[in-house]
């Protein structure tokens, strides 16, 4: 009881911590294009907006408000936030939400997969790896890893689009359908184009997290409930995947969250090479267009997505400990 | 403390040769690049051989050349960004692990709030406000890659403190500054470089990251620039793999060895460690 309190006690300073980052970016967001060099009205509204009718330009600038003192611009601009009144994307020619939205959900269709397979991937075979250290299979497994850990995702990408799809024309070269396609047949359509990128960025997630078990399951190898489970009679393989291996998982929840970031990053490069919908292309396309507006609220989104899966990952983590269960 | 000095172990030998090559290679540009990188005299988008021996872009700059000078400009923002965070996080994480209290608490929330925002597109953010210099880059980035530094550092602080001779050197009248310059810094050393040779790999992939998105110093060649424009301009979907090839290889490569390196360091840092990657 006691530790269960104490427990809930953490959640709740985490919880306020991850408020504050949220609150810090919120306000970066809002400073930068105020504060930093150039015009405070393209920094605000992106390059592209130049090319608009002056008029148009006129009533985006009354909107912005940006006449009136800074507090209560920024009182303002809060409010917008989280109403979902993110202004208008000339790269996308739609309102940034609906942007940003749209895209996201392609990003998380594809990362969900990646990461969990990813996981599991690296449970499996890093598990075998580290109960079977210096074996033939760890030294295979281990350089294999850590060469495809080295490889940025993007080029990683390039090189399986390049063999896959343009020199043995197994897969498409990208976009998520063909079009013309509905029901069944579309699905199936959406899993042959997301076969590619899904495989590349599942060993790019499995890579880091295949060290981190394998290194945690090494560890266990002379640890007294080690001991006991084979003294019990357990065969090997009950003796890793029930014993061994539930004891490597907590680093790979933590490892998972804090490699999030990564993941997001890597995603969005990946989905570049492929053409797939997702933040990555838009943050591209908006890059390309110096589209502030649509940056700063990928990037809110993703950083906020970010600090509510280390949120789900501490929770679970705590789930996860014996000690407290 | 006069440090032990073991014989390094394989891993740290084979990644530091291939090291050594690429740092060789960049401080000898000017005599092993055949071209200046940026003369645009050749003909744009030719295949390897007949004097170029990684061909030419769409420009008709020789690629060997540029993959050559670029390496100057991703070293230097890996090795520089790399050694501005460990720095950062070395003395952040002494103060914290040393003064512990009120100091500890400060710091530490600072570097937990860092270590959870997303890095890599915050810089995004900043580079497309300010113009992208070497600079830039490595300041960005050593700003941001330190959390993970000042947490080991911290830690190892913390169980140092607590050996006999800081106590003997307080008896002696050390002040706290030098307890930690001279009796706690060098306990840290062997952590700090091999966070430091994992830092450089962090920037590096960073730094070609965001040259691939199209963020970089536009007057120094770079392999980030090279793979940008390599992607951009068709090399990639016209399957020129000369061209988008080597700057990500070498990239991968540099990479590869530092990783090695680190876990060549780390193993005679923490000897718990050592038993699982020495071979």
């Amino acid at each position: 009881m006691e530790k269960r309190r104490a427990l809930i006690n953490a959640l709740i300073s985490k919880l306020l911590r991850y408020s504050l980052v949220l609150f810090i970016i919120l306000s970066l967001n809002f400073f930068l294009p105020r504060l930093l060099p150039g015009d405070p009205v393209m920094n605000l509204l992106g390059l592209e907006a130049s090319y608009a009718p002056p008029e148009v330009i006129e009533s985006l600038e009354a909107d912005l408000g940006l006449d009136r003192p800074l507090p209560a611009q920024y009182w303002h601009y809060l409010g917008d936030v989280f109403t979902g009144d993110w202004g208008y994307s000339f790269e996308q020619r739609r309102p940034v939400f609906e942007a940003v939205m749209v895209h996201l959900r392609w990003t998380v269709i594809l990362a969900l997969p990646a990461i969990l397979l990813g996981a599991l991937v690296a449970a499996v075979l890093g598990a075998v790896a580290g109960w079977r250290r210096r074996s033939p299979l760890d030294v295979g497994l281990s350089g294999a890893f850590l060469a495809f850990y080295s490889i940025p995702p993007f080029l990683l990408a390039m090189f399986a689009l390049w063999v896959f799809g343009f020199k043995l024309g197994w897969f498409p070269l990208g976009k998520v359908h063909s079009g013309n396609t509905a029901g069944l047949a579309y699905l199936a359509d959406v899993i042959w184009h997301m076969a590619l990128p899904l495989a590349v960025l599942t060993v790019s997630k499995a890579s880091y997290d295949f060290l981190v078990v394998r290194n945690a399951v090494v560890a266990t190898i002379g640890e007294n409930f080690i001991l006991t489970a084979r003294g019990k009679g357990l065969s090997e393989l009950a003796v890793l995947f029930r014993h061994a291996l539930p004891n490597a998982l907590a680093p790979l929840v933590t490892v998972t969250a804090i490699q999030l970031g990564v993941i997001f990053a890597g995603t969005a490069l990946i989905e570049i090479v492929f053409s797939w919908p997702g933040m990555g292309t838009l943050i591209y396309g908006a890059i390309g267009a110096r589209d502030y507006p649509l940056i700063q609220y990928a990037f809110f989104i993703i950083a906020a997505s970010m600090l509510l899966a280390n949120f789900v990952a501490d929770i679970v983590y705590a789930w996860l400990d014996p000690r407290i269960r | 403390m006069p440090l032990r000095r073991p014989c390094p172990s394989k891993r740290t030998v084979v990644g530091g040769g291939i090291l050594a090559l690429f740092v060789l290679g960049a401080l000898l540009a000017p005599w092993l690049a055949p071209y200046d990188p940026w003369r645009f005299g050749a003909r744009p988008l030719e295949s390897p051989g007949g004097g170029h021996w990684l061909g030419t872009n769409d420009i008709g700059q020789d690629i060997a050349s540029e993959l050559i000078w670029g390496s100057r400009t991703s070293l230097a923002i890996g090795f520089g960004a790399a050694a501005l965070a460990v720095t950062i996080g070395a003395i952040i994480g002494i103060l914290a692990g040393f003064r512990r209290g009120i100091v500890d608490e400060v710091l530490m929330g600072l570097t937990d709030l860092v270590l959870v925002i997303p890095t890599f597109f915050l810089a995004i953010l900043i580079m497309v406000y300010i113009e992208p210099r070497l600079w830039v880059s490595v300041v960005l980035l050593g700003g941001m890659l330190w959390p993970g530094t000042a947490r080991v550092v911290r830690s190892q602080v913390l169980s140092a403190r607590e050996s006999g001779f800081v106590e003997a050197a307080r008896a002696l009248g050390a002040g706290d500054l030098a307890i930690m310059v001279r009796h706690i810094f060098p306990q840290v050393i062997p952590m700090v470089v091999a966070k430091f040779v994992l830092t450089v790999a962090a920037a590096m992939l960073m730094d070609m990251s965001l040259g691939f998105l199209g963020l970089f110093d536009p007057t120094t060649k770079s392999w980030g620039m090279m793979m940008h424009y390599a992607f951009a301009r068709g090399g990639f979907v016209n399957g020129l793999w000369w061209w988008f090839i080597p700057p990500g290889a070498a990239v991968a490569l540099v990479i590869f060895a530092l990783l090695l390196v680190a876990q060549g360091i780390e193993g005679k840092a923490d000897p718990r460690l050592e038993r699982l990657w020495r071979r």
